[in-house]
């Protein structure tokens, strides 16, 4: 019975989700169209969080499947469908490679040069000449199932399902228990046997293809990219809040952050012209100064406060030590 | 074949070598003092056996195999388990899911398996029944915990980082009879670096007594206790 209700719950929401065509008109669906892509990166980002690596780097990744669709769609005339599958395979390879290097890094140092990490490939394609497009990016000849806005919805509904799913996965599995050990403590997770690098690279890459998939996704569905909007630093941001007010750790916490930050910011933009990016650092500052779990860690407190447990345990510890 | 091994360890810090030309070997079933005054080299010992540092030279032999260039977490895997001296249970997780992981990642377990075998091995550790959250063990429970983490990756040798340190009489008592019994019916080589004499008479077979990084006695703990070295490394040149 308890089961039923656990699943209920978000049956109800997917199944409201991918009704909502039928009841809304197109301005709300085009709203909620932009709250799903934002809402997949959230997803993605928080897979990456639980191994303790904060990036910065999700309108890089998200940016780079945005080019890798378009050229594969204009250049090897890839169908549309086809050119979103290459955009999440060809960011989840690049992270893949870079990660060689830079998952060796930890804390800010991996935090910072993800950033740089973003700001590098829109460089690069700013500067691809006629391969990329340039500075004045490129146009699609139509947008992805002739820009129908329901279709474009139910495609970014799927993206956000994709990364549910991914997000499950990485709860339910071996996954969870490997990425908790490296967030809290590497030396004892190498200890206990856990290959660091490795579940590094699977959170990164799985991570990265979602995020590239997501850039496809919205690169067909506008139906033009240039490297100023799709690198935009708000894709980095936006999910980032959302993440954190609605509840890192977690699957539901992303989606509930993203719901509730993404109609404000549509309430907001109407209000204050860019007035939300304000609100967006102030949630981040609130939300990590006074709820470091998000809203939906505050709904289920199921685990000790991590610093109660920790300074009861190192004190016990020192005392050990000391009086030996 | 010794299951453990070292030969000429030796690891420096800059100018200090924290381990000097260490060679020393530990069987199953056996238990193996590790003493010697603070700054001796002994938790070093433990990290250039578990893997967390690189020798700057010699080898490390597990069960007539070089491992000497094998990282740590693939060393668990093998078999080497060890216990940390300030205790690293990982607070995001409950007492059950700590122990898992061993059986996760060491033995290959899955899920639903490893959670078994965590609780018959916490019953067995007397660590069952407790309340699961992290923050409400007692110290004691936290030492178990310790060696629970390690026994699950199926080591056939642990080294134990003091583990006594910071329990009152009755507990290391306690304490002693369970790793005791580990050596005994799991045939596990057992390394006990602790500062408590007590505890080192009681518990082992034979005594490494180090000082600055070297190996000045081994032995007996009768005899390592009466040697002239030993006693000026901890009372000074007077005595």
């Amino acid at each position: 019975m308890r089961r039923l209700a656990r699943f209920l719950g978000p049956l109800l929401l997917a199944a409201a989700a991918i009704l909502l065509p039928f009841a809304v008109g197109a301005y709300p669906l085009a709203v909620a169209r932009t709250v799903l892509v934002y809402m997949a990166l959230a997803l993605s980002w928080d897979i990456l969080v639980r191994s303790g690596q904060i990036s910065f780097g999700i309108a890089g990744f998200f940016g780079l499947g945005a080019y890798a669709s378009v050229l594969a769609d204009l250049h090897a005339s890839l169908s549309p469908v086809l050119s979103i599958l290459a955009a999440g395979a060809a960011a989840a390879l690049v992270a893949a490679f870079l990660g060689l290097a830079i998952l060796r890094l930890r804390a800010t140092y991996f935090s910072i040069t993800t950033l740089a990490l973003a700001e590098i490939f829109r460089v690069v394609i700013h500067n691809g000449g006629d391969f990329t497009g340039g500075a004045e990016g490129v146009v699609l000849p139509k947008p992805i199932f002739g820009g129908d806005s329901r279709q474009l919805y139910w495609l970014a509904l799927g993206a956000v399902l994709l990364a549910c799913l991914c997000s499950l996965v990485f709860q339910k599995t071996r996954l969870r228990l490997a990425l908790t050990a490296i967030r809290n403590d590497e030396t004892a997770a190498k200890s206990n046997g856990i290959h660091i690098f490795k579940y590094l690279m699977v959170a990164f890459a799985a991570s990265s293809f979602i995020q590239g998939i997501v850039g496809g996704i919205q690169v067909q569905s506008l139906g033009f990219a240039t490297p100023e909007s799709v690198f935009d630093p708000n894709y980095t941001l936006l999910p980032l809040a959302m993440a954190l007010l609605g509840g890192i750790y977690s699957t539901p916490g992303p989606v509930l952050g993203a719901m509730l930050l993404g109609v404000a910011a549509e309430f907001l933009k109407l209000k204050i012209p860019y007035g939300h990016l304000v609100v967006y650092g102030i949630i981040i500052v609130l939300v990590i100064l006074f709820m470091p779990r998000g809203l939906f860690g505050l709904a289920r407190p199921d685990r000790p406060s991590a610093a109660k447990a920790r300074s009861l345990l190192r004190k016990g510890g020192g005392e050990g030590s000391s009086r030996a | 074949m010794h299951s453990l091994e070292t030969r000429s360890l030796e690891r420096r810090f800059g100018g200090l070598a924290a381990v000097n030309g260490l060679s020393f070997s530990l069987d199953r079933g056996e238990i193996l003092g590790v003493i010697g005054p603070n700054g001796a080299g002994k938790t070093t010992l433990i990290n250039l056996v578990a893997g967390l540092y690189r020798p700057t030279s010699g080898a490390i032999l597990f069960e007539g195999r070089d491992i000497t260039g094998v990282p740590a977490h693939a060393r668990a895997r093998m078999g080497i388990g060890r216990t940390f001296q300030l205790v690293h249970p990982l607070e995001s997780l409950d007492v059950l899911e700590n122990v898992m992981l061993g059986f996760v990642f060491c033995r290959g377990l899955g899920l639903r398996a490893a959670r078994k075998e965590a609780e018959a091995l916490c019953e067995t550790l007397r660590l069952g029944g407790l309340a699961r959250e992290l923050s409400q063990i007692t110290m004691l429970e936290t030492k178990k915990l310790e060696i629970a983490r390690a026994l699950a990756g199926g080591p056939s040798v642990l080294f134990l980082d003091e583990v006594m340190a910071g329990l009152n009489s009755d507990e290391t008592r306690e304490l002693i009879e369970l790793v005791k019994d580990i050596a005994r019916s799991r045939n596990i080589g057992v390394g006990v670096v602790e500062h408590v004499m007590g505890v080192i008479k009681e518990l082992t077979h034979r005594v490494l007594v180090l000082e600055a990084g070297e190996l000045i006695a081994e032995g007996p703990y009768e005899e390592v206790v009466k040697d002239r070295r030993v006693i000026e490394a901890y009372l000074g040149g007077a005595a």
